[in-house]
């Protein structure tokens, strides 16, 4: 093409680059920019931004699906619009897995645990399982767009949240601190320290003197300091201790004294700064309006009719002729569903105690990984004082107390009366730990590692919500989690199919815990399988 | 409202308490705050989901390996290096060789302290991550 000539020889460069993907644009509209900016190397996103096209039919070929998450419900949806007949079985009287919200009437009662019944008020509700979706996993935003499911922004990073550290030491050690102060003075005085040195000429630069002033002057810029001597005195930004008003008082307001050097080293409340977001953690994402279930319901409505609910799969037997899967149905009766193949999406740390025919190896794989302990909570609060008396809108408070991980404020219903904050999110042990307690328990947990922060947090409290996903029945675990030697030695192995059984999930992807992982996993495997159909 | 003062921080950090230094934990102390929400309050496990720590032959074998099992983790559970001492881990793994049926040596701190620095065959756990 010729195009292709005008990107390269010595006159490629921003100009023809840009050419070139307008020209994209006329010959096949955003796809094909999409398509073409991959090739230039301005990748956006995850590896499939669209379901796998499967030409021919299924020719009513019939397709067991084990579990209707997200992974199950995406193989569903699309193996049913080319022609298989599909049949889900899902061991919970609902769709979704672990795409759930909790609002008023939710009920979950973990394995060893007691009862719980959610009493938000009606409208409010906790994002237990997931909560946030990145802007490059396309797959998810694929169907959130098909399903006209509406997406507002998740606010991932707020500067004018607190960070609470209580194991530094000095002055801001167990003080709720802005995160934007920590971020302007970390960077404020890390910046005069170094521009004064580069300026004397104290650091062996392989630079020129241009680009030495060139630097200096970018670090003025990013730590806001003074150009006449290079100091920091604090910046804007990080806030008024008067903002500035009307008339003469307050008028033009007072800014606030920055910390010094040594006490931000000393809080480490640093640590939760870094100079760019992560690639999975960017500082504003998307959720969907409502609660992140709406895309399970989403995916409910063009599926559900296939769906057998409260049908727990106890078999699965496969031979030359096809797949025989035993389970008992929602009246506790078991019951049999045959079909070609098996697309099989329960979660590793469920299946491996489900007699299944496959091989040794395979069985082997499925034993080597591990599923995370993760701990959640939402707190009804009578009041948004964080937002009222804290001027806090969405984003999290970062904390290093014990068995909390971090808390977060809602961003929906900005001031409105009530709302829900995510009491804690914990990993590991420290989930572990914190899911013997009892409902009640856990919540006086949260409320009082809240208060430390708001003193408004206990009065305000009014009923919770807490799940501990590795004692939840059908997950048993909050996501996969592989270790280099399992990505290494067994992966590979589930991800290729044994005889006629195919597994999906969040586990068979590299964006595990991410219900990404899920929906491409499920492309995948279908893909995979149709190409078999059709040999 | 004048101004936006910075009254409830500073309230908040009146009220933060001073860390107390809290007496040793006893083994079933550890092993209710850490262990029982998994392998439940008696070590009973639940079938399918966690194992029984009860009349468990690994739990009453090699004092070396139980001991590197609590350290680095296994299967869905989590690693305990940083969260307990070595005086600790010797603590709960003593109380439940000793428990519901189980009869074993105890474990001593120093077994653990050399668990602690042999190399973990399969390299250190990623850190979790939030998602
Ligand atoms: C706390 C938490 C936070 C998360 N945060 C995010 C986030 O912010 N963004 C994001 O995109 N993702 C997030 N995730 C990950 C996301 O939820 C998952 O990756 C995704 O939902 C997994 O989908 P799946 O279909 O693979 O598995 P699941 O949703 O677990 O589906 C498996 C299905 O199989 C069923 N099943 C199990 N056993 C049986 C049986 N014996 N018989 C029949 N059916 C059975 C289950 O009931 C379930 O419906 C989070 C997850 C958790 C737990």
């Amino acid at each position: 093409m010729a195009m292709m000539d005008e990107t390269s020889g010595p006159a490629a460069g921003v100009l023809t680059r840009r050419r070139f993907i307008e020209r994209l644009g006329l010959v096949g509209g955003t796809t094909m920019i999409l398509a073409g900016m991959e090739a230039l190397g301005f990748g956006i996103g995850s590896a499939h931004a669209a379901p796998p096209v499967l030409t021919g039919s299924g020719n009513g070929k019939s397709i067991v699906v084990l579990g209707a998450g997200l992974a199950g419900m995406t193989a569903a949806y699309e193996l049913t619009k080319s022609g298989y007949k599909v049949t889900v079985l899902e061991a919970r009287s609902f769709a979704g897995g672990r795409c759930q919200s909790a609002r008023a009437g939710v009920t979950i009662t973990e394995l060893g645990g007691q009862a719980q019944t959610c009493n938000f008020d009606d409208g409010l509700y906790i994002n237990h399982g997931p909560w946030r979706i990145p802007y490059h996993h396309r797959s998810t935003l694929h169907y959130t767009k098909t399903f006209r499911v509406p997406l507002e922004l998740f606010v991932n990073d707020n500067d004018n949240s607190y960070v609470y550290f209580e194991k530094g030491t000095g002055p801001l050690a167990g003080k709720p601190i802005r995160k934007g102060q920590i971020a302007a003075d970390a960077r404020g005085n890390a910046a005069e320290l170094l521009a004064k040195v580069v300026n004397k000429g104290g650091l062996d630069l392989p630079m020129t003197q241009e680009d030495r002033d060139l630097f200096v002057a970018y670090l003025v810029n990013e730590g806001y300091l003074s150009p006449k001597d290079l100091a920091y005195s604090g910046a804007e930004g990080r806030g008024y201790e008067i903002h500035p008003g009307a008339g003469v008082d307050p008028g033009p307001g007072k800014l606030t004294t920055p910390y010094s050097m040594t006490d931000v080293l000393h809080s480490k409340t640093w640590s939760v700064l870094t100079s760019v977001a992560g690639y999975e953690q960017q500082r504003t994402m998307f959720q969907p309006v409502g609660g992140m279930d709406r895309i399970a319901k989403a995916f409910e409505k063009q599926v559900g009719h296939l769906i057998r609910y409260s049908s727990v799969v106890q078999k699965i037997k496969q031979s030359d002729a096809g797949v025989e899967v035993a389970y008992t149905d929602s009246d506790g009766k078991p019951a049999v569903v045959k079909g070609d193949y098996c697309i099989c999406t329960i979660p590793l740390s469920v299946l491996k105690s489900i007699d299944m025919n496959v091989s040794a190896p395979f069985k082997e794989a499925m034993n080597n990984v591990a599923y995370a302990p993760v701990g959640k909570i939402g707190l009804q609060m009578k009041r948004r004082f964080w937002e009222e008396d804290h001027a806090i809108y969405g984003g999290h408070v970062h904390t290093d107390m014990r068995d909390i991980g971090s808390m977060s404020l809602p961003s929906t219903g900005f001031q409105s009366q009530k709302g829900v904050i995510l009491g804690y999110y914990q990993f590991g042990n420290e989930a572990a730990k914190i899911s013997a307690k009892t409902p009640a328990e856990r919540a006086a947990h949260a409320v009082a590692a809240g208060q430390k922060i708001f003193p408004e947090y206990a009065e305000n409290f009014e009923t919770a919500f807490s799940v501990a996903w590795h004692r939840v029945a059908y997950n048993l675990g909050g996501w996969a989690e592989w270790k280099e030697d399992g990505r290494r030695d067994y992966y590979p192995t589930l991800c290729k199919p044994d005889g006629r059984i195919y597994l999906a999930g969040e586990h068979l992807s590299y964006m595990t815990g991410w219900q990404a992982g899920a929906i491409e996993s499920a492309w995948q495997q279908i893909a995979h399988l149709h190409r078999r159909v059709m040999a | 409202m004048k101004s936006l003062i910075l009254a409830g921080p500073m309230i908040a950090s009146l009220i933060s308490f001073s860390g107390a230094q809290a007496a040793p934990a006893t083994g079933a102390a550890l092993f209710a705050e850490n262990c029982a929400a998994c392998h439940q309050p008696k070590g009973e496990g639940i079938a399918g989901a966690f194992p029984a720590l009860a009349k468990n032959a690994f739990v009453k074998g090699d004092p070396k390996v139980v001991a590197a099992t609590i350290l680095n983790g296994r299967g869905g559970m989590p690693s305990f290096r940083s969260d307990l001492s070595d005086a600790e881990i010797a603590a709960v793994l003593t109380f439940v060789r000793a428990s519901w049926g189980n009869r074993a040596v105890p474990i001593t701190p120093v077994v653990v302290a050399s668990a602690r620095s042999a190399k973990v065959a399969e390299g250190p756990r990623k850190i979790m991550q939030a998602h």
